[in-house]
């Protein structure tokens, strides 16, 4: 108990521990600095620093009474908590609050499926339960549904969604949030509440209809800290018949412009899964010349990053595309895809890749019998849970700022340019945005480009580097129109301070409802960038 | 029942040309009920204590986890031990946090290079009293 929560001595702090010990149960608390370990940052840059944000306990509650006593104990107290899932956010604070001294709520045990409808294609679930758990409640029951989970999948529908996390299926899917339907939330004041039909008794669409009736207040529980969030239904997707993929590589630079308008249109006709792009001349960066060119500070021209390509003999852009359906819908989609895009790029060159029926082997899950060089993570893509991506994690782990950009091939251009030029002076970490830099097309109808910068614990002095590349990336990109979609929270302020717009009036309208809903401070204060007048005040 | 396996036994030659000092491939005497062995490392594949059961692993967790370890640690008890690369370490310490055990027992040795995760020797043991198996 070397951390205390703010305002609160030892003794009021031990006298809250025992009435949380009563509540949760006494093996349900943990106040060591051995048992707290698990709530760091693992992949924190302020690592034993003074901005690192420690917990002073953590507790774990069984089920929603629980979660409810807690929370007015901590009401009664003005402890601030800071509730987790599973607790592997990592790139974004992992399981670390907003305020040093939270009591962690770790909703670990509360990890029940607690419903899965296959012909109307949802569940119900806890935030406990993992994606590896929800995939073998289907697979055990023999369900023909397919759960969007992301990569890795270790972590937890609820906690991933009010994350605004992202998956690699169908765009409907995609989107977790976009993709949930109801809650139940614990409010600040420990009452229980319901969201969309949930709040009409003997509803049976609590998962099927989300609004209900008047304001849908479910958004605000999204990297919101209006309440704890204790169930949550999720649409699943009927599992398709096959799956077939293919190759568009397209040989000049400008060529991604067209390329990006047929894929905007193949996704939002629902004819295709995630378009996965890539640059093949990535390759070359190892290449000093091209390095050199590829990160030109004002951008390389289009006619010598040409020149290169045909140099290599390598296509300047490559789409991976993905069907899904029954067989013979998905060779109409993939022939219809390649008729559009020869039409608006003659010299484009589409290769049909493997196509089979659902679900996957294990040999077709490793993604290993494409005829072309992939860069589909095939697990994702079909919605399996792998915990694989961690082999190429190297160092004490990463950072992620994800700015989200317009769907357009020019767009993704000026962001290669701008961002590439803000970060140049960091010779010492990879080139993020450089000419070869490809959008992620993870949400169903925005890009995102990638800065995911090591950390190393055991090198401060790279680490503040870190620090200061991400908070430049942050006001850079801002400055631009583009904005993080999600963030740890010692970079949460940052962002919020970006989504300006007429003096911030969408921060002043979550301070007035936190203000209103929660205004000690008791449900993660400082989450999303939102504070209660007790915290603002400081 | 245990069954006691057979310890590997490495000759000096193979540890140093690996720069490995012999103790991070020394027999162990104390029993595990699952050793995990890193394929990366061609001197890792067989355990280096007494276990129930062995699993190999290429660096990815997954088939472990999903298959053997999730439905185990569902239960109290089950210790692991292993010889694998520190990404390996990585995954499966946050998943005994979140299960309640705890990596008690770690060493590095070789150094990362750009092909492989340094090496870790582990011992993975339940912490949290409900993991703890009953007398």
């Amino acid at each position: 108990m070397s951390v205390l929560p703010p305002d609160l001595d030892a003794t009021r702090f031990a006298e809250a521990l025992a009435e949380m010990r009563q509540a949760a149960g006494a093996d349900w608390v943990f106040a060591s600095d051995e048992d707290l370990g698990p709530y760091r940052d693992s992949f924190s840059p302020v690592w034993d620093t003074q901005r690192e944000r420690l917990a002073s306990a953590a507790v774990a509650p069984a089920d929603v009474a629980q979660v409810s006593a807690i929370v007015r104990i901590a009401g009664r107290f003005g402890i601030p908590l800071f509730p987790i899932s599973t607790g592997k956010n990592f790139g974004y604070g992992g399981p670390s609050p907003n305020v040093h001294g939270s009591v962690i709520v770790d909703l670990k045990r509360m990890d029940k499926v607690l419903e899965v409808d296959e012909a109307r294609a949802f569940a119900l679930v806890e935030p406990g339960v993992s994606y590896f758990d929800l995939y073998r409640a289907i697979e055990e029951r023999g369900l023909k549904l397919m759960i969007d989970c992301p990569d890795p999948g270790w972590g937890s529908p609820i906690g991933n969604s009010l994350e605004r996390g992202i998956g690699y299926t169908m765009g409907a899917f995609r989107d977790h949030f976009g993709a949930s339907c109801g809650m139940e939330v614990v409010l600040p004041d420990g009452e229980v509440m319901r969201t969309g039909m949930g709040a009409l008794p003997g509803a049976k669409t609590w998962q099927e209809y989300r609004y209900g009736f008047g304001p849908d207040p479910a958004g605000l529980f999204a990297q919101g800290n209006f309440g704890i969030v204790t169930k949550m239904g999720f649409r699943l997707y009927p599992r398709p018949d096959h799956y077939r993929t293919a190759l568009v590589t397209v040989p000049r630079r400008r060529d991604f412009v067209k390329l990006v308008e047929q894929c905007n249109i193949l996704s939002d006709a629902m004819l295709c899964g995630e378009p996965v792009y890539a640059s093949p001349l990535m390759a070359l960066m190892g290449n000093p010349s091209f390095a050199a060119l590829a990160t030109k500070k004002g951008g390389a021209s289009d006619a010598a990053l040409d020149a290169a390509a045909s140099e290599a003999a390598l296509p300047a852009w490559q789409v991976d595309l993905q069907f899904f359906g029954p067989e013979a819908t998905t060779r109409a989609n993939f022939a219809h895809a390649r008729e559009r895009i020869l039409s608006a790029i003659p010299t484009a060159t589409v290769i049909a890749g493997e196509d089979f029926p659902l679900p996957a082997t294990k040999e077709q899950l490793a993604n290993v019998a494409q005829p072309y060089r992939s860069s589909i993570r095939r697990h994702g893509a079909l919605g399996v849970p792998s915990l694989g991506i961690w082999k190429i994690v190297r160092e004490d782990g990463h950072l992620g700022f994800f700015p989200v950009l317009a769907r357009s091939g020019e767009e993704v251009f000026r962001m290669q340019r701008v961002m590439g030029d803000a970060l140049h002076e960091f010779d010492q970490l990879p080139s993020y945005f450089n000419a070869a830099s490809a959008p992620l097309h993870w949400h169903p109808h925005a890009f995102q480009m990638v800065f995911a910068p090591p950390v190393k614990r055991a090198d401060p002095a790279f680490n503040a580097m870190v620090d200061t590349a991400m908070r430049r990336a942050v006001e850079v990109a801002a400055e631009h129109g583009w904005g993080d979609y999600r963030a740890a929270p010692i970079y949460q302020d940052a962002v919020s301070e970006t989504y300006s717009f007429n003096n911030h009036a969408l921060r002043r309208f979550h301070e007035t409802l936190k203000d209103a809903i929660d205004p000690a401070g008791i449900i993660a204060p400082g989450r999303g960038g939102i504070w209660p007048q007790r915290f603002r005040k400081r | 029942m245990m069954e006691r396996r057979d310890v590997i036994k490495l000759g000096a030659g193979a540890s140093l040309t690996l720069g490995l000092p012999a103790r991070a491939l020394a027999a162990d005497t104390r029993p595990v009920d699952l050793w995990v062995a890193d394929s990366r490392y061609p001197f890792a594949g067989a355990p280096m204590a007494p276990a129930l059961r062995a699993f190999s692993i290429d660096g990815d967790v997954t088939d472990l986890w999903r298959d053997l370890v999730d439905p185990l640690w569902r239960q109290p008890g089950t210790g692991l031990a292993g010889l694998t690369g520190r990404d390996a370490l990585f995954v499966l310490e946050q998943l005994a946090w979140s299960r309640g055990r705890r990596v008690v027992e770690r060493a590095s040795y070789a150094p990362e290079t750009t092909r492989l995760p340094q090496l870790v020797r582990w011992r993975i043991a339940p912490h949290h009293p409900s993991t703890k198996a009953h007398p």
